[in-house]
């Protein structure tokens, strides 16, 4: 009987932590990377890639938030940094967390396309260790046409400068036909990652966003290999089967409101959320940060381009207009009906267009909009009564709506 | 409007200087570009005719911003965006605005959406400078502000346009240089207060004028003695509210370098007078010093913050903070820790725009500066 994709997510990240572990001893480097960054170069070079934010979403999932997020303000880092960096400070300071850890690492890749704290959380890990870090600078993906071509030229130069640092670090040519190899592995799962997250079209809907922020996992760490494509195509085939029985997260006459969310979840309250949701007929379908990890490459393209394309031109790096239009385009194409905007105290690279977001989107779809603000890992900054009640009262205009 | 004040006008002007702005820009028949921290090459703003102002925040109420942009955003930014919203959004045409760090990501959309009658460029600045990709970007940048200010306007502009620019912006910094020269050895000349407004002043009017009374009042400083004052080093990106100055002053402290952008960093904006204009733009970018948002090596800040220290033989380090200010956030811990380690005393004062009481400032200083006496005078 073939694996399920449960049980190959747990195979496949079993493999690459033991082997992240055992790097130096196979003569491999690892290399930290943001979760949103070409990390293929990476791939293609056998460095082994870790992301300090997955091992910081297992400990904020697990409720670790406020305690370690504590420690390191006694250490002189603010309340209102991002909640990963945080945490992960607070980790190399204690060893506290709920998995086996992560390996230290040798060199740094940080690609600002996803926020610009995540460079300077890895520049803090690099001085305690006087490592290598490399800046991956992706300007704002701005509307002018021209401006575009010139922005993924000037990210095409720092690809080839990145390549340069990892022969320098590692003393190792780059193999550019390895690199093509990767590229295929990534293009292919991702159109398979997309189109397990669009079967958040059918009625019901097969899939929440919490399936797809679990499902999201491999895309993450284990783009550009074969694994992950295998991953993916179980998955899907999973999927499909309960959209063929009709089997939905809530039950076809339950699942009243379709729902939109803006941000990253609440890491702490994820399986709550679900259960609150769900006893109101609510299921949230999609957000524009799952599809951060829908890339589209173009293999005809050179390597290098179809990787700037695509990286410079995600969610969080797009003009609020392009991410308005993102979002209208999810609105539709899941026929959804409810939209929850989360302020993030933790993320300000996200949240901060949140409020112009907001104005747009209502205007556009005629649908209102609960907003509420908390932190995605520091339960400090959640207040549980509060916005319960905001979720209530949301559901209640819903419903008013729709009578 | 400009060329003849006195150093309590250009404090006074400086406090509030968008009355006189408006009143400029509508005798003189120009338009007012606005700009925001940091980088922004004003000189070609300046070289299209129009006036480039670099909007430093208000103290007056916020009303709107705060529905834009969260209470854990930095208060400039916050400030900025009150002041276009409530208070002085007629004087401008338009905004060439940098993109620096997680809260100026998405501003020039926030801006852009919000005054739709107006003129909202980008300007995205490396946020790496080491490698030769940096040098090709900010050019590119350059570039594409020219030629998208020429689309806008309808103007063209020549390289004797750049140059008269770079003359006038040049003799600008030169001149605050000599003057930051003779207070430093002469803090009886010019109080602190007095010296950083006419560096903030120098960022928001026009400098053809300015430049006439820069030199009016760097010829009236008369040399005094080092009365009883201690030297110190300012570190952080902006001092703000100038009050903060007045504290400085009172305890007769004397400021005798400094990495601010209302500060050193400007004057090192100096831009040379050879080959290409836009290469000699260019090339300024990676003269500055340290601006954490773009370097990526908190060493760099350490090294020149030591280097200042031994070179002025300042007695102590204040460091501004600005309030949810990450990028200074990240970094402080470890300067702190290596700073100390070299046996330098510093201080850091926590500051943020619309502060309307310095009380907490003021008592702090006045510790820490008890100390210093105490320590090492």
């Amino acid at each position: 009987m073939s694996p399920t994709s449960k049980e190959m997510s747990k195979k496949i990240t079993d493999e690459y932590m033991y082997e992240a572990f055992h790097a130096h001893e196979q003569g491999k480097l690892i290399g930290y990377s943001t979760a949103i960054s070409p990390v293929e170069l990476f791939v293609a070079h056998d460095i082994i890639p870790i992301y300090p934010e997955n091992h910081a979403v297992a400990n904020l999932t697990a409720k670790k938030g406020a305690e370690l997020c504590s420690v390191v303000e006694s250490m002189g880092y603010t309340n209102h940094l991002c909640a990963y960096a945080r945490s992960d400070l607070a980790y190399r300071k204690t060893g506290i967390t709920v998995t086996k850890g992560i390996p230290e690492p040798d060199l740094f890749l940080a690609c600002n396309a996803q926020c610009f704290t995540l460079t300077k959380w890895f520049q803090v890990l690099a001085r305690k260790g006087n490592l290598p870090v490399f800046v991956f600078d992706t300007p704002e993906h701005i509307m002018d046409t021209n401006a575009r071509k010139e922005i993924v030229k000037y990210c095409v130069l720092q690809l080839k400068e990145l390549i340069s640092f990892l022969e320098e670090v590692t003393k190792r040519k780059f193999d550019y036909d390895r690199l093509k190899e990767v590229m295929k592995y990534s293009a292919q799962s991702s159109i398979l990652y997309k189109k397990f997250l669009d079967m958040a079209q059918y009625k019901p809907s097969p899939i929440s966003i919490f399936d797809a922020l679990i499902g999201m996992a491999i895309a993450v760490y284990r783009r550009g290999t074969q694994e992950c494509v295998d991953y993916y195509q179980t998955l899907c085939d999973e999927i499909q089967a309960k959209v063929d029985q009709g089997i939905g997260v809530l039950p076809k006459e339950k699942e009243k409101y379709r729902l939109y969310w803006e941000n990253l979840p609440v890491w702490f309250k994820f399986s709550d959320h679900a259960k609150l949701l769900g006893s109101y007929g609510g299921v949230i379908l999609t957000s524009l940060y799952v599809h951060a990890w829908s890339f589209e490459f173009d293999l005809d393209k050179d390597p290098l381009v179809t990787l700037a394309e695509n990286y410079v031109s995600r969610f969080s790096n797009s003009t609020i207009e392009d991410r308005a239009d993102m979002a209208t385009e999810l609105f539709k194409k899941y026929s959804m009906n409810g939209m929850i905007m989360f302020m993030n105290r933790s993320c300000k690279a996200v949240s901060f267009a949140v409020p112009t977001l907001k104005e747009i989107l209502t205007k556009r779809t005629g649908i209102p909009a609960l907003v509420f603000e908390s932190d995605m890992g520091d339960q400090r900054f959640y207040s549980e009564t509060q916005i319960r009640t905001r979720i209530e009262a949301y559901f209640e205009t819903l419903d008013r709506l729709q009578a | 409007m400009w060329d003849s004040l006195s150093i309590k006008e250009v404090v006074e002007c400086a406090k509030d200087p968008y009355p006189s702005i408006r009143k400029w820009i509508k005798d003189n028949g120009k338009k007012a570009i606005g700009s925001t921290f940091a980088d922004v090459p004003e000189e070609v703003i300046y070289a299209f005719g129009f006036l480039p102002v670099t909007i430093m925040g208000t103290n007056k109420p916020l009303k709107k911003a705060p529905s834009h942009l969260p209470d854990n955003a930095c208060s400039l930014a916050r400030s900025n965006l009150e002041l276009i919203m409530s208070y002085e959004r007629d004087i401008f045409d338009g905004f060439v605005l940098p993109q620096v760090c997680d809260t100026t990501q998405h501003l020039s959309d926030i801006w852009r959406i919000n005054f739709p009658d107006k003129y909202v460029e980008s300007y995205l600045a490396p946020r790496q400078a080491d490698r030769p990709s940096a040098r090709y970007w900010v050019k590119e940048e350059i570039e594409r502000i020219i030629s998208s200010l020429s689309n806008w306007s309808g103007k063209k502009i020549t390289d004797e346009d750049l140059w008269g620019a770079i003359k006038i912006h040049n003799e600008n910094k030169i001149l605050l240089k000599e003057i930051y020269d003779i207070k430093k050895n002469n803090p009886e000349a010019l109080t602190n207060k007095e010296f950083f407004a006419l560096m903030k002043l120098s960022q928001q009017v026009d400098k053809t004028e300015l430049n006439q009374s820069l030199k009016k009042i760097k010829e009236s400083l008369k040399p005094g003695k080092n009365n009883g004052y201690t030297d110190v080093i300012l570190v952080g990106i902006t001092c703000d509210p100038p009050e903060i100055y007045d504290l400085f002053d009172e305890i007769k402290l004397n400021i005798v370098g400094d990495t601010l952008l209302v500060g050193t960093r400007y004057i090192q904006g100096i831009v040379s007078a050879d080959g290409n204009p836009i290469d000699a733009l260019t090339e300024r970018h990676f003269k500055r010093g340290f601006f954490s948002p773009i370097h990526d090596n908190v060493y760099k800040n350490f090294e020149e913050v030591k280097a200042l220290y031994k070179e002025t033989k300042a007695k102590a380090i204040i460091y501004v903070h600005i309030e949810f200010c990450e990028s200074q956030e990240y970094d402080l811990p470890d300067l702190k820790k290596m700073i100390k380690n070299e046996g330098i005393l510093m201080h850091t004062l926590d500051t943020e725009y619309q502060t309307l009481s310095l009380s907490h400032v003021r008592t702090r200083l006045q510790a820490f500066f008890e100390s210093l006496k105490g320590g090492s005078l």
